[in-house]
């Protein structure tokens, strides 16, 4: 009796993922063609976006850590978050990244960095008063599943054409257009085509978001064979979200991709605008992967 | 883990490498002769236990079928459960080639089951000429061993010793390459 070797996938999810992938790889073209066709010379282009890119990939999460407040603590000052995040490398088969933790109440935790190997994952000391140790686990095992997914490095190209497309638009808007009568045409056009690309990646990038986030969780139910227990902790988290007051949230905005919840939980503008899908939803998808957990037996 | 994989955020957990568990077996011989390093009589298994029925009731059959083959041998199985929510299986026997026997049966039931991406790791605990402690670690996602060896104070570990176990072992030891990988395992129950 062989029993099945996979937790079952959710081809769904692949799908409409790649999708929203290949809209934005689309929407950029169109942006490319706009920028070269406005006379910008493409060597200038293609030197300025990769030199922007770099400098973002390589020093983004140094400025994040920052920003939070987090500092890397070593295996002496937080013994059990490093033996948990230890064991859950060895069962995901990743190196062990650098562990941090960010002095504030609010209950969040989040993945930093280009590559498994130099990642970072952060755990706030609320939530690690907040969470039983198991639930604690499911949390730091969806972090980890972000770093193996290289979430940071995909969400990062993925919207590094829509922060080129936004800063031309700003720029459009300070300037006026400049005085060359050739130019002006050519250069409104620009703009436009500028603020389409903005507008449709912003939302393409929420949506993307939202499927890495689903994709997350289901690699820490996977990791930690518990489902149910990530489940719990979102609820937990979601609970005292409501109550506790936004303090030390002046992170950039981008950065709220990879927290385990989003640092605002606004009543909804429509899900549309959101980075992270909806607790209702992310605890039906787990309690799905719990079911297929259990039920390995019967399928065989 | 491939590129596609990447984009499509795919996740499945690594299967064990090919097993060189008894790769110790005859690395053992050297430990003892050229390093002194003495077994303690003691190793362990340790994985994930899952809320589910049917791992239940593997780990059930699965501790009766150890403790009835390798009571002939002499070995004798006790699990252990840590405050993470691991199982270990620590088994006892004088005889080091016992305790790897014993170690790879459990791993193969494990896997039997469908359970072998569970398994963390096999640990064998040594004893020095001065009875300080020195582990041998054997991840079963890599399919490598490496050295842990803690020392005195909290939760430090002896760097230099640790290299140069690996140096002297290279030669007989599948040994992890990476370094950022040698995830030390604090209060084994072995």
């Amino acid at each position: 009796m062989p029993p099945p070797r996979k937790i079952g996938r959710d081809p769904g999810l692949t799908a409409r993922m790649t999708l929203t992938l290949f809209l934005l790889g689309a929407l950029y073209v169109v942006l490319i063609v706009a920028l070269l066709a406005a006379g910008v010379g493409a060597v200038f282009v293609a030197l300025i976006a990769g030199g922007l890119l770099l400098a973002q990939l390589f020093t983004s999460d140094k400025l994040a850590l920052h920003a939070m407040g987090a500092r890397e603590v070593s295996p002496q000052e937080a013994p059990e978050l490093h033996a948990m995040v230890e064991r859950l490398c060895v069962q995901a088969d990743l190196p062990k990244p650098r562990v941090a933790v960010a002095q504030t109440a609010m209950p969040n935790a989040f993945a930093l960095g280009r590559s498994p190997k130099s990642a970072t994952v952060c755990a706030t000391t609320g939530i690690m008063e907040l969470l039983s140790p198991a639930e604690l686990e499911g949390v730091m095992a969806h972090e980890l599943s972000h770093v193996q997914n290289r979430d940071v490095l995909v969400m990062t190209i993925a919207s590094f054409f829509a922060t080129v497309a936004a800063y031309i638009v700003q720029f459009g808007f300070f300037f006026g257009g400049g005085d060359g009568d050739d130019d002006n045409a050519g250069f409104l056009v620009l703009l436009l085509v500028s603020l389409a690309v903005y507008a449709l990646s912003f939302f393409l990038l929420q949506a993307l978001s939202r499927y890495r986030e689903f994709s997350a969780d289901r690699g820490a139910g996977v990791i930690t064979g518990r489902p149910s227990a990530l489940s719990s902790a979102l609820m937990k988290i979601a609970g005292t979200m409501d109550r506790i007051p936004e303090r030390d949230m002046r992170a950039a905005s981008e950065l709220s991709a990879f927290y385990i919840f989003p640092p605002k939980v606004k009543s909804v503008l429509g899900s549309l605008f959101s980075t992270h899908p909806p607790l209702e939803k992310r605890i039906e998808k787990l309690s799905q992967l719990e079911s297929q957990l259990q039920g390995r037996l019967t399928q065989a | 883990m491939g590129f596609l994989d990447v984009l499509r955020g795919r996740r499945d957990l690594k299967k064990p490498a090919p097993d060189r568990l008894f790769a110790m077996t005859t690395a053992y011989v050297t430990l003892e002769m050229s390093l002194s390093l003495k077994t303690t009589g003691r190793a362990a298994i340790v994985f994930q236990q899952l809320d589910t029925a049917d791992f239940a009731r593997l780990a059930r059959e699965m501790q009766e079928l150890i403790a009835a083959t390798t009571q002939e041998a002499g070995t004798t199985v006790e699990a252990r459960d840590d405050e993470f929510g691991y199982r270990w299986m620590v088994l006892v026997d004088p005889d080091f080639d016992d305790l790897v026997t014993g170690l790879s049966a459990i791993g193969g039931e494990l896997e039997l089951g469908g359970y072998g991406d569970r398994i963390l790791a096999a640990v064998f605990p040594f004893e020095d000429a001065e009875k300080r402690h020195v582990y041998w670690i054997y991840n079963y996602k890599r399919g490598a061993f490496y050295p842990f060896v803690p020392a005195s104070g909290d939760k430090q570990r002896d760097n230099t010793r640790e290299l140069r176990l690996k140096a002297q072992m290279e030669g007989e030891l599948p040994i992890e390459p990476e370094l950022e990988r040698w995830f030390p395992l604090w209060g084994a129950p072995v």
